[in-house]
């Protein structure tokens, strides 16, 4: 459903994706894992062309091209068919959590009003913020900014929802509610790619997991070959540091 | 020494002939200013191309000059450029003409370093953020950068507007006749200038005091989703009264959510 191939990025002359290809199928739930600047962010805002990529190739929702030649058009149909959740919420600051929600809807899908209201309480009542909805984000937990954040991408139905870090800005006690709510998204279909450096939602939630060093996808399976049995030192060293951490 | 308050009394009723001459040149000033300080702050902060570097000498040159030197150069230049062009005509214009252009140059390189300091405070990822939801760049500005920004840059607007209202007094140089020109003239006659200055101070106080709490009212109703804190020093109402005013805080939060919010 979303190939890419030869993903390469560089800031400055600083090599950060050395060429990735990823191939994300409908129903995956793909973890992204590895050490800070290894380039998990860059990845995920490369393909959605929020950072322009200095080669390889997409092809995603009809569109078949390298990156470097995507049109207007062609970016808007690939941000239009992702979704995003960011690691620092990013809700709009001046709209209560349902105009978070009905504000793409409405101005970008053409959405008629109350329909688009509908569908964010849908999505609300799906991230159990029906009663915070003319909540405005200074009004709202961290928790309960990054639910309206899910809320927010999933009510414009995209084909696949990315996820950077969405729980590394929480508090501890708050992680929970969050992942709660991804795993249910999860159960019930979605097609997510979530860098994450929670190891129990890789290991039980995931179908995938995908382990990345210095710009490269040092290698990937499914969670009971990485975590159990993995075939690169660098996974293995990897994991044993963080699950020493935790 | 003894104040002739029977004068202060008949200049404070010619004196308000000014009043609005001076709120004229004020909102005039800035009705034109505002939008042309939103478009070259824009200028300035996508750095676009000749453009960039003409906004940049405009405000330094504006910010690099006295206001009076302003005033001389457009009063001086202006009638005999427009002679030029139009003949003798050019002397029949009302000076407040030449009032409105010094005080919207004026202000115009002020907004423009507001705006473009209120844009930058808002962060870069709510633009991102409308991307990634199916907005333009030019929906997401104007719906969620801009007003943002307009709410931040507010109190400097404020402080602009101030010094705009003190500034306008100088159109009296011009021979405009506002506030200040008229109460000169009453003083004139027989040397009562402290009287006249007097009244000419309080009416200032006075139109200052109502922008400011217009200024106020504009802030506490368009930042309605900052969350309101306890107890905020807002604007005091009662210039002498020690009472601060007390706005309403939200407290349906727990307070481990409040903390956590402190931290983000
Ligand atoms: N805008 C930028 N300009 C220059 N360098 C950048 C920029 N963004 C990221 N980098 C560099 O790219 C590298 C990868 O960054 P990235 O944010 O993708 O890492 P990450 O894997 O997401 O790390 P973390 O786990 O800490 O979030 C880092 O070395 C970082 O310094
Ligand atoms: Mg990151």
């Amino acid at each position: 459903m979303l190939k890419i191939e030869g993903l390469k990025k560089s800031y400055a002359g600083n090599d950060i994706l050395k060429g990735i290809s990823i191939n994300v199928n409908k129903g995956d739930v793909i973890s992204i894992i590895g050490p800070s600047g290894s380039g998990k962010t860059t990845l995920l805002r490369t393909i959605t062309t929020l950072e322009e990529a200095n080669g390889g190739h997409i092809s995603f929702a009809g569109v078949d091209n390298d990156f470097q030649k995507l049109n207007g058009k062609d970016i808007h149909t690939i941000r239009r068919n992702i979704g995003f959740v960011f690691q620092n919420y990013n809700l709009f600051n001046n709209k209560t959590a349902l105009q978070n929600i009905t504000e793409g809807l409405i101005v970008a899908r053409k959405v008629k009003k109350s329909e688009a209201e509908k569908i964010a309480l849908k999505a609300l009542e799906r991230v159990g913020l029906t009663d915070r909805q003319n909540h405005y984000p200074s009004q709202l937990s961290g928790g309960q900014q990054q639910r309206v954040g899910i809320a927010r991408a999933i009510a414009l139905n995209p084909q696949v929802i990315f996820f950077d870090e969405p729980t590394s800005a929480l508090d501890p006690e708050l992680v929970g509610e969050v992942l709660k709510v991804m795993q249910d998204l999860a159960n019930s279909g979605t097609t997510m790619v979530v860098v994450t450096h929670q190891m129990n939602f890789a290991r039980d939630v995931s179908n995938r997991v995908i382990f990345m060093a210095d710009g490269y996808i040092v290698e990937q399976g499914s969670p009971k070959k990485i975590f159990e049995n993995p075939s690169e030192e660098r996974t293995k060293t990897f994991l044993t540091d963080i699950l020493a951490n935790v | 020494m003894s104040l002739d308050t029977d004068f202060m009394v008949k200049v404070a009723y010619t004196a308000i002939h000014g009043v609005p001459v001076t709120l004229k040149i004020v909102l005039v000033a800035l009705l034109i200013s505002l939008p042309i300080g939103v478009l070259f702050a824009l200028i300035r902060i996508y750095r676009i191309k000749v453009l960039e570097q003409f906004v940049k000498f405009y405000v330094s040159l504006i910010r690099g000059t006295p206001i009076i030197a302003q005033i001389l150069i457009v009063y001086s230049a202006f009638p005999s450029l427009l002679n030029t062009i139009i003949g003798k005509a050019a002397f029949d214009i009302n000076p407040i003409y030449y009032a409105y252009i010094v005080f919207t140059l004026n202000s115009i390189a002020t907004l423009t370093e507001v705006f473009r300091s209120a844009l930058q405070t808002v962060d870069k990822g709510q633009m991102e953020a409308g991307l990634m939801v199916g907005m333009k760049p030019r929906q997401t500005f104007w719906r969620i950068i801009f007003p943002q920004a307009l709410i931040s840059a507010l109190p400097n607007i404020a402080n602009a507007t101030l010094y705009l209202i003190k500034n306008s007094s100088l159109a009296f140089i011009m021979s405009v006749k506002d506030i200040t020109a008229i109460a000169k003239t009453e003083a004139a006659f027989n040397y009562n200038f402290l009287e006249a200055y007097l009244v000419v101070w309080v009416y200032y106080l006075i139109i200052c005091y109502c922008a400011e709490v217009i200024f106020y009212l504009l802030e506490r109703y368009f930042s309605k989703y900052r969350r309101p804190t306890k107890k905020t020093t807002g604007f005091n109402w009662l210039p002498f009264s020690i009472k601060q005013p007390e706005i309403e805080a939200k407290t349906d939060l727990t307070e481990s959510e409040r903390t956590n919010h402190a931290q983000n």
